[in-house]
């Protein structure tokens, strides 16, 4: 192939690239300008840029829906689930990466074959558990099921991960008799860090626009989470669709800037599972 | 650390992780098991043998949700095939490539809660679709696109493939990468053509992406619809858009059927059960 066609096809691939680029992109542009409009402009005209910006609708939201509780809720569901699925996830991924013990590769199996049971097999009867023991319509039902539920996909990212680690640091430290929680603080901790965050990104975000879960667990307006707002309280006032495009905005803001920062890791976490 | 205690702790640090799933998990999925077969209202239960199963195959309510399931099923070969091209044409690196394939995994990390209201807010009858049809001078093919059944289908799959583009692409792409660069001149220097070698080293070096690919989607579609059903068309007109999650969602917390419900879940848990055999033997076979 000469120079001359070589280029045009590149170019070709280039614009069939900025297409795709532009139809996945341009969803979210609708969203964010079509929550500037007043509700009568845009069902005049929904295609049109905002003839003047309007900030009016997120006001509605701050007053009206108590934004700032929706977003508190939220960040205090996902912060607690985090430290309680780490806290199982790791102790349990070091002793299956490192430690000898019977029948190790047993309930490392079993821990592994949890992952693939759907989640709806175990709800009905968890919520009746939660509501047995009056936790239904309180955040820890909600933070004991994510948290949980999450643990055999933690364990299995960080085994894979921990078992890399290089066995003499390990084995100098036992010689120097220190103890258990020694090592795992001054040493596993440190070394396994990028893990950690790559598999918390992955849960924090999964948790932030689950609907599922808190929808049945919470009740009461003032513990809901922003998507299960979204989804519930705005759909009431679902013809006034810039209000509830601007809620959908806010909603997708915190994993949005999550992705933005943490893009590297995210890539290393979605090709850990799927390239040997 | 003595081998004595590493034995002892090492159990000790499964021990919180596994009871907990015992009690969550476990114990739970035993429960639905066992209250598949009976009428239970959450409080009373009577047992009532196999008529949960009897009622799922008889009552016509099987054949509508396998039937919704398969149409988002038949969706996935599309996205696959989408993807793969997708990430082909990236792996060319023209300019910006990079730019490309971070705003293409920009919607997949967006709840499916709003990728469907969103998709719901531009399909609507006055919505942006519509507006585009007739200004474009198609006024002729402006349809009501979230009151009749093929388009709500449409539309449904339409999203599942803007959450799923990007994901695919960032899969195939670090597969690509992973073929040597040695293999790829040898078979430029034999004179093989572009499509050669797409075929004979690009495509194959990808099977066990693809297979992954496709594996966690098909469970997806059985078990992951459940936000954009809610929030594009609820499962309606009557039962025409619900796959069978949502159809348990709706018979255990709306209706309060739980024994049916949990006999549904139980079906639902075989199939994935099935879809995980297939895919250990497959990868089996890979493997050799």
């Amino acid at each position: 192939m000469n120079t001359a066609s070589r280029r045009m096809i590149r170019f070709l691939i280039f614009i069939v690239l900025a297409i795709i680029a532009f139809v996945a992109m341009y969803p979210l542009f609708y969203m964010a300008i079509s929550s500037m409009k007043p509700t009568i402009e845009y069902i005049k005209h929904p295609m049109a840029l905002p003839k003047t910006w309007y900030f009016d609708n997120y006001q509605a939201l701050f007053y009206r829906f108590s934004l700032v509780r929706l977003f508190g809720n939220t960040i205090l569901y996902v912060g607690l689930s985090l430290v309680a699925s780490l806290a199982l996830s790791i102790p349990a991924a070091y002793a299956f990466a490192k430690l000898k013990f019977k029948f190790r590769n047993g309930f490392y199996v079993v821990m592994i074959a949890t992952m693939t049971i759907p989640g709806i097999t175990f709800i009905i009867p968890n919520y009746l558990l939660m509501s047995k023991i009056g936790w239904t319509d309180h955040i820890i039902s909600v933070v004991i099921i994510w948290s949980v539920s999450a643990v055999p996909s933690t364990v299995f990212l960080l085994t894979s991960l921990m078992r890399s680690m290089p066995d003499e640091v390990l084995e100098a430290i036992k010689m120097d008799g220190a103890k258990y929680y020694q090592a795992m603080f001054k040493v596993i901790l440190p070394m396994s860090l990028p893990g950690v965050v790559t598999v918390s990104i992955f849960n924090a975000t999964n948790w932030w626009n689950d609907l599922l879960t808190p929808l049945i667990y919470l009740q009461s307006d003032n513990l809901k989470t922003v998507t299960v707002a979204v989804a519930t309280v705005l759909n009431r006032f679902s013809s006034d669709y810039p209000l509830l495009l601007s809620g959908l905005l806010l909603a997708s803001v915190p994993p949005m800037a999550i992705y933005i920062i943490f893009q590297g890791y995210i890539r290393k976490g979605l090709t850990i599972g799927a390239v040997k | 650390m003595g081998l004595k205690q590493e034995r002892r702790i090492g159990l000790f640090s499964l021990l919180p992780a596994f009871v907990l799933l015992a009690v969550f998990v476990g114990y739970p999925m035993f429960n639905t098991f066992f209250h598949s077969f009976t009428d239970w209202d959450g409080v009373n239960s009577t047992f009532i043998g196999w008529d949960n199963f009897k009622n799922i195959m008889s009552n016509g309510d099987l054949p509508l949700m396998l039937r919704n399931n398969l149409i988002f099923l038949l969706s996935v070969p599309g996205i696959l095939l989408i993807s793969l091209t997708v990430s082909v044409l990236l792996h060319e690196e023209v300019p910006g490539w990079r730019l490309f394939r971070s705003v293409y995994y920009l919607p997949a990390i967006l709840s499916s809660v709003v990728i469907g209201f969103l998709a719901k807010s531009m399909f609507t009858n006055r919505g942006i679709v519509n507006t585009f049809l007739e200004n474009a001078g198609l006024g002729a093919f402006t349809v009501d696109w979230l009151n009749t059944v093929p388009t709500e289908f449409m539309i449904l799959i339409l999203c599942f493939y803007w959450q799923t583009l990007g994901q695919g692409t960032l899969i195939f792409l670090s597969g690509l990468s992973s073929i040597s660069n040695e293999l790829f001149d040898a078979a430029k220097i034999d004179g093989t053509t572009w499509r050669q070698r797409l075929m004979y080293i690009v495509i194959p070096s990808l099977y066990p992406a693809i297979f992954y690919f496709t594996i966690v989607n098909v469970i997806y579609v059985f078990v992951g619809l459940f936000g954009l059903v809610f929030s594009i068309t609820g499962g309606g007109p009557g039962y025409e858009t619900t796959p069978i999650d949502y159809m348990i969602y709706i018979q255990a917390f709306r209706s309060g059927n739980m024994g049916y419900a949990s006999a549904l879940s139980v079906f639902l848990f075989f199939i994935v059960m099935f879809i995980t055999y297939i895919q250990l033997k497959i990868s089996k076979r890979l493997e050799q």
